[in-house]
């Protein structure tokens, strides 16, 4: 993976690169409307926006406060934002999800059956970015990488796996295993051995789930600490550091997903 | 404006069912025969006349090569995708069929959902009749798993059919929806919808808000080729591999494995019911293949397709995040859930007993009705949240999948992409969507296709938005944005499989001819038809019976048969179908102890002259 992520057309027919982040944070990134989330509140950019029916001020709601009619999603809109909430990591899972229903019953295009052409096109949109939001924010390592993307902080082609040099010995064991199974199947399948592998790509693998959770409680820990700089007004120079932890987390974490599955899928075949 | 109907659109039968404001619980539309089960079978006349349903089932056994019955199958699919199936299902593919499967039907030729409008235009003149009003808009079902192509598939069959298609609701939903309106459950709940040839499972959450009940689906994997239809066919294949080794060959005889599929699915439902059944069938050569089929010995058969449903099982409790023991509600779903192998495997996997309260033939249309009841407004207290089953996602270098929508994502979904181009002066990008869970684009199934034109320049100049948007029915839509020229780019997104606008417009245009016949006039041509098949099985079975067993006929029999005769050869000289369908009953009535008879005849020789009760 390169520094090149933009997506391009290759003269020999082939396809397009595209953009090859995992969460939609690009729509952000792409549009060249990265937030300086230092200093930016969750309502940004809302205050001068107004109803297409009535004129009045909507402030980025979803409905115009004056006539009640659905509003389209102003550009710059976050996750966050779209729930009412502060950009905070630590979110409360039930409450989010109290909130989703509710926007669910008044979004959803079963509502607009008979509005017109535009209303049912603006709940389109706005009931998909309602369950792209969901589905970002209630779980807690997409949530942070959303959060960062928002940031500028996890753009197209910084995003990289890292190894864990405590990992590094084990991942070293675990292709010499990987190779000496492959062996041992190839000349017949020598159960013995077969056997002696597998007890050792277990063993392997409770190591990698293990960091795997360590990195959870770390990334848990960083969120929470991000949390308090957020309330107490810590300066920028601190929420960046706080940042780059989250996103080396990130890596790490990634590079140690990959591990435990490609274990798993070993395991799965012998 | 006319009624708003559910439809249930399935591989062995369809369903019609509404929901009465006032009445409240939805309800399903007897047809002609007093049932609301219309086969999926679809026939074509040697004049080129069109019937579906019974009338159509009927003509398998006479007219198997004009007849077509689980067509599901085909929807949305490309000819190279069906080859497994022509191994065991009739269909005769012509082959002038590119990217849209077009099967032959005598000498005429239609897609696939060219026929499943013929069905639908059934069930909406059995609507109407019942209304004595018009019917316009219906919400249809489609397997959870149904891909893109397939939901396309049958939105189209639907419009062909001269319906508006509101919403396509999964199957599994839609019976959720049925099940929660009549239950009041609340909590987890596992739908296992085994069908005609689908296999589903959705897990869903049901809650209670303070602006009514949302019914949320956390997950849903299946198999769009997995059903009784496999039952049907491993028994098939016993009998035809113990008939072959009695030295019957019915390669050359159609009409006659049509007449013992029958057979063998009579036997299925009795093997439902009793630990033992028997199989007592003529074959050409007179002889005749008598079997008698343990529940034991039809268990040992089918497990292996009872057992390729629980992968999609666990598959989509692990999607869900949760054990098969936090599941609180388990129900049931289709026909093949009548098998009692299959309610077994279900009750010991999840430790409960599931639910089956309601008919499982009629739930998925009740369900139906109910979300045409939401979509009209009269039911304001439920609201479905559905999800798409497949990972969208648009091919890279190397043919790469990236995904850009995961599966079991709440629908509508959306994402958006920015594409820009590579090279000097290029005036193109091309963008091919995807939709499965493999990496490779080649492993997953292609959707569509389309080129971003730009205006040359240098690389990377070019920056266009597209938003790839998941509807409410499952559908994909496409859009472009320009960002650099603040606006609108316009795409023409060609379909891997399926039809264009262009060609449903065509169709459309045709098969106008067709809409405009009446009900009772297709009524009358259907009960014509079944009149004469009728008459000439009578005038068989008697020229059979002289050269037999001559003068062995009581002559009582015979007035009885001949005056049944006459009365039907009236009938069918007036114009009133339902009077010819009476006389068919009648004649049917006094044929049965001559066709007994025979039957006895036939087994006799067999069993060498024992009764038939004595064996
Ligand atoms: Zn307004």
């Amino acid at each position: 993976m390169g520094e090149v992520r933009r997506p391009f057309f290759l003269p020999g027919g082939g396809a397009p690169l595209p953009n090859h982040e995992e969460f939609p944070s690009r729509l952000f990134d792409l549009a060249g409307q990265d937030h300086p989330i230092m200093s930016a509140p969750s309502t940004t950019a809302a205050t001068s926006i107004t109803c297409g029916n009535c004129s009045a001020a909507t402030g980025g709601a979803h409905f115009c406060p004056a006539c009640g009619k659905i509003q389209p999603l102003p550009p710059g809109t976050d996750y966050f934002a779209f729930f009412g909430l502060q950009r905070k990591l630590a979110l409360d899972l039930p409450e989010l999800e109290r909130r989703f229903h509710s926007l669910s019953w008044r979004l959803h295009p079963d509502n607009f059956m008979r509005a017109s052409e535009l209303e049912r096109q603006l709940s389109l949109d706005r009931s998909s970015q309602l369950n792209d939001a969901y589905r970002t924010l209630r779980d807690p390592v997409a949530r942070v990488e959303y959060m960062l993307g928002l940031a500028g902080m996890r753009k197209e082609g910084q995003k990289k796996q890292q190894a864990p040099p405590e990992l590094l010995e084990e991942v070293f064991e675990l292709n010499e295993s990987l190779d000496r199974l492959r062996e041992a199947r190839e000349s017949g399948e020598n159960a013995a051995e077969t056997a002696g592998l597998r007890g050792k790509l277990e063993a392997a693998q409770q190591k990698f789930e293990s960091s795997l959770a360590d990195a959870d409680q770390e990334l848990t820990q960083v969120s929470a600490q991000w949390d308090r700089a957020l309330d107490s007004g810590t300066d920028d120079a601190t929420k960046k550091k706080l940042m780059e932890r989250m996103n080396s987390i990130l890596n790490r974490r990634s590079y140690i997903r990959n591990l435990v599955e490609s274990t798993q899928k070993v395991l799965a075949g012998t | 404006m006319g009624r708003t109907v559910g439809i249930d659109l399935g591989t062995t039968y369809s369903l019609i069912a509404y929901q009465d404001k006032l009445e409240g619980a939805p309800k399903c539309i007897p047809g002609p025969y007093g049932t609301p089960l219309c086969p999926s079978v679809v026939s074509v006349d040697a004049d080129g006349a069109i019937v579906a349903g019974e009338a159509a089932r009927r003509r398998l056994l006479t007219q198997p090569e004009r007849t077509i019955y689980s067509v599901k199958r085909l929807m949305g699919r490309g000819p190279a995708d069906v080859q497994e199936e022509l191994k065991i299902f009739p269909f005769r593919i012509d082959p002038g069929s590119t990217n849209v499967i077009r099967v032959r039907l005598g000498d005429r030729v239609f897609t696939p959902p060219e026929i499943s409008a013929f069905i639908l235009r059934e069930l909406k003149s059995w609507a109407e009749d019942y209304f004595q009003d018009s019917v316009d808009r219906a919400v249809i079902t489609v397997p959870a798993y149904f891909n893109d192509a397939q939901r396309q598939a049958t939105r189209d069959a639907g419009r062909l059919a001269g319906l508006e298609v509101l919403r396509l609701v999964n199957e599994p939903t839609a019976a959720a929806l049925a099940y929660g309106l009549h239950e009041q459950k609340r909590g987890r709940v596992a739908v296992y919808d085994f069908g005609g040839g689908t296999f589903d499972i959705s897990i869903l959450k049901l809650v209670s808000t303070t602006d009514g009940d949302i019914y949320q689906v956390l997950s849903t994997n299946g198999d769009t080729h997995l059903g009784g239809d496999d039952i049907d066919n491993t028994l098939q294949s016993v009998a035809r591999g113990e008939i072959s080794a009695q030295g019957v060959d019915l390669a050359t005889h159609p009409e006659t494995v049509q007449e013992l599929r029958k057979a063998l699915i009579a036997a299925k439902h009795e093997l439902s019911e009793a630990g033992k059944t028997t199989v007592k069938f003529a074959l050409p050569n007179g002889a005749v293949y008598f079997r008698e089929i343990t529940r034991a010995e039809y268990d040992g058969w089918i497990r292996p397709i009872v057992e390729r449903t629980m992968a999609p099982v666990r598959q989509a409790l692990a999607d869900a995040k949760l054990a098969s023991a936090e599941i609180e509600e388990v129900v049931l779903v289709g026909g093949s859930t009548r098998v009692p192998l299959v309610r077994r495997t279900v009750t010991e996997f999840f430790g409960r007993r599931p639910h089956a309260e309601l008919n499982p033939d009629e739930v998925v249309a009740l369900g139906a009705a109910v979300q045409a009841g939401i979509l009209e407004g009269g039911v304001k207290d439920m609201l479905l949240l559905d999800v798409t089953p497949l990972s969208l996602g648009i091919e890279t270098m190397g043919g790469v999948v990236a995904k850009i929508i995961p599966r079991n994502s709440t629908i509508p979904a959306s994402a958006q992409e920015l594409f820009t181009t590579g090279v000097e002066n290029q005036t193109g990008i091309d963008i091919h969507v995807l939709q499965g869970e493999r990496e490779l684009a080649k492993d997953c199934r292609s959707l569509a296709r389309f080129q971003l034109k730009v205006p040359p320049g240098p690389p990377g100049l070019a920056r266009i938005e597209v938003k790839f948007l998941i509807d409410a029915s499952g559908i994909l839509q496409v859009s472009a944005r320009d960002l650099r020229a603040g606006k609108q780019h316009s795409i023409e997104v060609l379909p891997s499989y399926g039809l264009d606008d262009a060609e449903v417009e065509r169709i459309l245009e045709e098969s106008i001819e067709y809409a405009e016949q009446d009900f009772s006039e297709r009524q009358l041509i259907e009960a014509r038809n079944e009149a004469e098949i009728m008459l000439h099985a009578t005038e068989k079975a008697l020229a059979r019976e002289q050269v037999e067993a001559p003068g062995e006929l009581p002559a009582d029999e015979l007035r009885a048969l001949d005056g049944a005769v006459a009365a039907l050869r009236e009938a069918l000289a007036g114009a009133d179908y339902k009077r010819i369908r009476a006389f068919v009953d009648v004649l049917n009535q006094a044929t049965m102890p001559l066709a007994e008879r025979m039957m006895n005849r036939a087994l006799s020789t067999v069993f060498e002259g024992k009764r038939l009760d004595e064996v």
